[in-house]
């Protein structure tokens, strides 16, 4: 597709026409910043470069074949938009000045694009198909553009793929050749209808006998070299990132695709969708510093919620046997390739299971999105090969710590100081100096064993693992096992060393649930005045707001109440949407798969 | 938390609070704040304040048992609510202590209810199939015995329920561990049981209980019908009245605060919960079927933006950056339309920092899609076919009965045949209250004009009075009550619609409509302005109102602004209020009933709710 490589290179030609219009540095700085095309230096500049239309528009989209494709400075390009925007904006002023609205209303199309290209797959280079039924419309973006005497190449692309439109002076009614000549640039949405025909080169062509301008574009395409330079733009201006890359679009295409299949998959089980609060007055159903807001006529805080478990086991309690809901959850902490502020869930219970059968659920899920997706249950993670074939690893977090460090936790005996000094001396080539200290700052033997997975054990398990039988201590919500004591029935997803989901037989016991948040609790408390007692100590340096801890837990006396009324036994999972597709579509950031992350503040 | 503790504190729930003070009395009294201290302290004189109010009741309270079969519930049943607590929590205790777990981690349910009773249900009086073993689980809504050999339980499950006749003689236990066993077995356990099916001479499907499991414990007494024989409330369908008035547990403050208990002891309300799922899943296939792309966009942003309305505000500390919660997605879909998507929709909660009322919860649930080279005819004819086939799939036909005047009112009969009654909004307002607004509605003389006409029918604006919010005030009352059936108003001014295109013929007119059922806007759309240059212009029109005192005028966002200088196509966007629809099909005049945890007020102290802002944390204002 030659045609293509045209719109690439459209920021630079912009230099040509300031030159062409003999314009300096100085007017360029006066073009930018005035937002009103009426705004006289530009408008002189503009009107001067665009008195006749067609000269503007063959100085602006004109290809300086492949030479100069270096991106503009972006001092320069910043000119370049404004003065490309004064001239567009005349443009459109000019058609609505020949009675042509440069904003269409509606346009109705026959046919996306690629329908086109495997409807007339067949079509012989060189051949037309002329019946009555093969007058097709179309609609897109024009993204490259090639004007002759009296014929014109424009490429469209819609949200399908691409197509050619072959565009003769004699086809086309009254003066439109001349229009489109004067008027179309790249970025400009039209509307086409015409025949079928594939040219003598191959390209599968509408052979356009009218089209209509329906949304006149203002700015030149991004470039796409200039594109990637620029990651941040890329998040904060995703309609550029989008358009410059049209694979950017496929992603989200997958990630619906993954959503509505884990609604197809939970629902053909039975589980019905709900919806709890976002906004609650106890954050709870997991350990994170919530996002803080006021609700103005109730005069009071609410906090956003960091988990839907604790609302959905109430559902449990109120007679449905499983539910399910996909929704937002927000966490107030740092954000990385990992961490947005608010994510994507599942959170789904059902009543009379245990994580023994929610594995199964877990495996059936990514499979079944796998398969939707990709096709094959083989992928390719940033240059790893995951094999997602199931049954899947299970083993007990006991026996994988043994396995990795040779430390067998069963063994160690029940004094903390001990534990961790054998722990120490095990690991000692293998962690790094926080890691230590993380090691040493461990409460119980519970936390020191969940320590010592997270640092030498998660990031070895690449292919999927299932982690059994997690530390009482570190689970509160989940019901202890069956037969070992101390622990919980709990498991962990891992892929690629990353947590992909969370699931336990569910802590149906109220006096105990009560007695494990009020620890968590009073922990919580414990910490965060250790910290407000640094903090004191480093002579207040930062707000008390800022400290890690700061934040304050509380119980949720509403869950609590409802248990009480009795929770049947039940097993429930979580599963983190957003790292199920980065697996999927192989991205590296979770920016690459939320269309709009949140991102520093722009200096 | 305060909020928590305090919904906590409640009529029927009452006793937990006893529970927690001592509990937490006992963990970490050195560690309690004196906020803390004084909290409980006010908590417990509540308590037993209540509890005395509590007391009084139960003894004026008739002693309902017209049955048959004996009651036996009933000596534990009007025992002082405390008590009969602390004596669930001393059974658990003395349980515990004998080294058996009175939370099982598993049963293995070999049928649901339901489908028990379809595979049993065609059984002749008086047989029994002992031959057969299945095992059942739920929860007893209903216990009653004949001696200390026979025991009758009504098991739920799903919204059905299976009688348990539990008989010494079928047990695997002795005459003595079976009468301990359905002694300590109270109303509102859940229960495993595993036995034979069969029906009794009286045609009641049962089971035969061969063995018989507590899975949970109800330590609690759950409201109980006054009369048994009430209406069967599982026959409700969408679209057909309802009557929670004649509910098990009726108080409202109850069932929202308390949603699990309104769950378990109001069928009908785990139906208005499925019917909401039904909705939204109608909703999604309609647009998946026409290749629309479901999305997320952000909750939180730096410009709430795409709506008129007060956001919340919260603060991200890491990145220290003030965020809004979103009052819309609008601005965000359309960026993904500029981006090259052609059909995209979300479903999802929005953020209005507002008053809660009978319509208005500060979160609540929208659908909004746009769809590129469709305009507001086309979408207009989509939502008379979306919301009429939904009808016609949910309930059967295209008219439903809904109370519009109250539960003690006949039920008004809303018809949603289409096509739907399309009303002009200008030329319809100037008939009906026989009007000539100038043409130029952005002039001062129109303005004045509005001004006179609302003090002339009394129609009340407060200030600020801008002719938009005028005319917003004066179609509410002239034409909004007139849509009963479902009716587009169209074709909105400029001055009232920031985002809407203008109209192709008609000057100073956007092509924008509202649909409205039982005077209560459903859903908004409209031909989406995508002229970058008239939007800049609108943002700053918007920006007069705002200094003019409305604080509800749209900001301007530049990100958006710029997007649509790279070319927005031709679009159609629209948007639904999922919440509202439901109330309709579930006869709700009050959007709490459709939420499963609706926002409430503070329950119990009424100075909280007052008190100014501490000032450590981030607030609204």
């Amino acid at each position: 597709m030659e045609a293509l490589k045209v719109w690439s290179v459209t920021a630079t030609p912009l230099k040509q026409l300031l030159r062409l219009s003999s314009s300096s540095t100085r007017l360029a700085t006066a073009i930018y910043g005035r937002r009103s095309y009426h705004s006289s230096p530009a408008l002189r500049c503009a009107a001067a470069a665009s008195s006749s239309p067609s000269n503007a528009a063959t100085a602006e989209t004109s290809k300086p074949s492949g030479r100069n494709r270096r991106a503009a400075s972006s001092s320069n390009s910043t000119s370049d938009r404004e003065a490309i925007r004064s001239i567009r904006l005349k443009k459109v002023e000019e058609l609505r000045g020949q009675g042509l609205e440069p904003y269409a209303y509606k346009w109705e199309k026959s046919h996306s694009a690629n329908q086109l290209q495997e409807i007339y797959k067949h079509l012989a280079n060189g051949e037309e198909s002329n019946n009555e039924s093969d007058c097709v419309s179309i609609a897109g973006r024009v993204v490259a553009r090639r004007a002759f005497g009296k014929l014109a190449f424009l490429t469209l692309r819609d949200d399908s793929g691409t197509i050619q439109l072959y565009c003769e002076k004699e086809r086309l009614s009254d003066d439109q050749f001349e229009q489109l000549k004067a008027f179309i640039d790249i970025g400009d949405i039209l509307g086409a209808s015409g025949s079928m025909k594939r040219t003598e080169k191959g390209e599968l062509s509408i052979c356009v006998n009218s089209f209509s301008i329906l949304t006149k574009s203002l700015l030149p395409l991004p470039d796409k070299y200039h594109g990637l330079t620029d990651i941040d733009k890329r998040y904060r201006q995703r309609y550029v990132d989008m358009i410059a890359n049209p694979e950017v679009a496929n992603v989200f295409r997958k990630r619906a695709k993954i959503v509505s299949e884990i609604r197809k998959t939970v629902e053909s089980s039975g589980y019905l969708e709900v919806e709890t609060p976002v906004l609650q007055g106890a954050a709870g159903g997991a350990e994170a510093r919530p996002f803080v807001t006021y609700h103005n006529s109730l005069g009071r805080d609410l906090y956003l919620r960091i988990a839907t478990e604790l609302h959905l086991k109430r559902m449990l309690v109120g007679g449905f046997e499983k539910v399910y809901e996909i929704g937002r959850i927000f966490r107030n902490e740092g954000i990385s390739t990992r961490h947005n502020p608010e994510f994507t869930t599942i959170e789904m219970y059902e009543a009379y299971s245990d994580y023994q059968s929610m594995m199964d659920m877990a495996e059936l899920i990514v499979t079944q999105c796998a398969m939707a997706v990709n096709g094959t249950l083989t992928i390719d993670y940033q240059g790893t090969e995951i094999c997602l074939k199931r049954p899947w690893r299970r083993e007990t977090m006991h026996n994988l710590v043994k396995e990795i460090t040779g430390i067998d936790f069963s063994e160690l005996g029940e004094d903390l100081g001990n534990a961790k000094d054998t722990v120490l001396l095990a690991l000692q080539d293998v962690v790094e100096p926080k890691d230590k200290s993380g090691i040493g700052a461990c409460s119980s033997l519970g936390h020191l064993l969940s320590e010592v997975f997270e640092v030498v054990v998660e990031p070895k398990l690449v292919q999927p693992t299932f982690v059994l039988d997690y530390p009482i201590e570190i689970s509160p919500l989940a019901k202890p096992h069956r037969s070992n004591a101390g622990l919980t029935e709990r498991f962990e997803l891992f892929i690629c060393g990353r947590e992909m989901a969370n699931a336990f037989s569910e802590l149906t016991d109220p006096m105990d649930q009560r007695r494990r948040l009020e620890e968590q609790v009073r922990q919580h408390n414990g910490k965060r005045a250790a910290a407000a007692a640094e903090a004191s100590e480093q002579n207040a340096k930062k707000d008390d707001d800022d400290d890690d801890e700061s934040y304050e837990v509380t119980l949720d006396e509403d869950f609590l109440t409802a248990l009480e009324y009795g929770m049947p036994p039940a097993s429930g999972m979580g599963l983190g949407i957003d790292r199920l597709v980065m697996l999927l579509t192989n991205s590296a950031s979770i920016r690459d798969v939320i269309a709009f992350p949140v991102l520093k503040v722009q200096q | 938390m305060e909020g928590s503790a305090d919904q906590a504190t409640q009529a029927i729930s009452k006793l937990s609070m006893d529970s927690t003070a001592g509990a937490s009395d006992g963990a970490g009294a050195g560690a309690q704040s004196k906020n803390a201290l004084k909290k409980e302290l006010k908590m417990k004189q509540r308590e037993e304040e209540r509890k005395r109010k509590e007391e009084e009741k139960a003894k004026l309270a008739p002693k309902a048992s017209s049955q048959s079969q004996k009651a036996v519930a009933a000596d534990d049943e009007d025992m002082d609510p405390t008590q009969y607590f602390e004596n669930r929590l001393k059974y658990l205790a003395a349980e515990k202590a004998k080294g058996i777990n009175p939370y099982p981690h598993k049963f293995s349910v070999s049928l649901s209810i339901p489908e028990y009773i379809e595979k049993y249900g065609s059984l002749n009086n008086g047989d029994h199939v002992e031959d057969a073993q299945v095992s059942l689980a739920g929860r007893i809504m209903s216990k009653r015995s004949s001696s200390s050999k026979l025991f009758f339980y009504d098991l739920h499950g799903e919204d059905f329920k299976v009688q348990v006749m539990a008989d010494l003689s079928k047990s695997e236990l002795d005459e003595a561990e079976f009468s301990k066993l359905h002694a300590n077995t109270k109303r509102g356990d859940i229960v495993g049981v595993t036995g034979f099916p069969g029906k009794t001479k009286r045609g009641e499907l049962s089971i035969f209980p061969r063995s018989f499991v507590v899975l949970s414990h109800c330590l609690h007494m759950i409201p109980r019908a006054d009369n048994l024989t009430a209406k069967k409330p599982e026959n409700w369908v969408p679209g057909q009245p309802r009557n929670p008035e004649l509910y098990v547990l009726k108080d409202q403050e109850s069932r929202y605060r308390q949603r699990h208990l309104d769950l378990m002891t109001n069928i009908e309300v785990r139906h208005i919960f499925k019917t909401r799922a039904n909705i939204v899943s109608y909703v999604r296939r309609f647009l998946d079927n026409q290749r629309f792309l479901e999305v997320e966009t952000p909750m939180m942003n730096m410009i709430a933006g795409g709506a008129a309305a007060r956001p919340f505000v919260t603060h991200h500390n890491d990145l220290d950056m003030r965020l809004y919660m979103r009052i819309a997605p609008e601005l965000y879909l359309k960026q993904l339309i500029v981006g090259g998507l052609e059909r995209v929709y979300e479903i999802g909660k929005q953020f209005r920092n507002e008053g809660i009322d009978l319509t208005h919860n500060p979160e609540f649930t929208t659908c909004e899609f746009y769809m590129a080279f469709a305009d507001y005819n086309d979408l207009m004819k989509m939502t008379e076919d979306m919301v009429s086939g939904m009808v016609k799939e949910l309930t059967g036909g295209y008219k439903i009965k809904y109370h519009a005047n109250g539960y003690d009112k006949e039920p008004i009969e809303i018809d949603f045949t289409p096509p739907f009654r399309r009303i002009q909004m200008i030329g319809e307002l100037e008939k009906v209250a026989n009007l000539n607004i100038p043409k130029d509605l952005a002039s001062e003389e129109a303005n004045k004009y509005l001004i006179d006409a609302c003090a002339r029918f009394d129609v009340k604006c407060p200030p600020p009075q801008t002719t938009a919010r005028l005319l917003d005030k004066l179609v509410g009352e002239f034409l909004e009550v007139t849509c009963v059936n479902p009716t587009f108003i169209i074709d909105h001014p400029e001055i009232m619609s920031p985002l809407a295109k203008w109209h192709r013929s008609s000057p100073g007119l956007t092509e924008r409509f509202e649909l409205f059922i039982n005077k209560h806007e459903l859903a908004n759309a409209y031909t989406e302005l995508n002229d970058p240059v008239v939007q800049r212009q609108r943002f700053a029109d918007q920006l007069k109102d705002r200094q003019s005192g409305d604080d509800e005028a749209m900001a301007l966002d530049e990100t958006f602004c710029n997007g649509l200088e790279y070319g927005l196509a031709p679009t159609g966007g629209w948007g639904l209020g999922i919440d509202r629809l439901t109330m309709l099909f579930t006869d709700s005049q009050n959007i709490k009933e459709v939420i499963l945890f609706p926002a409430m007020r503070p329950q119990d102290d009424p100075a909280a709710a007052k008190a100014p802002l501490q000032p450590e944390t981030n607030k609204g204002e």
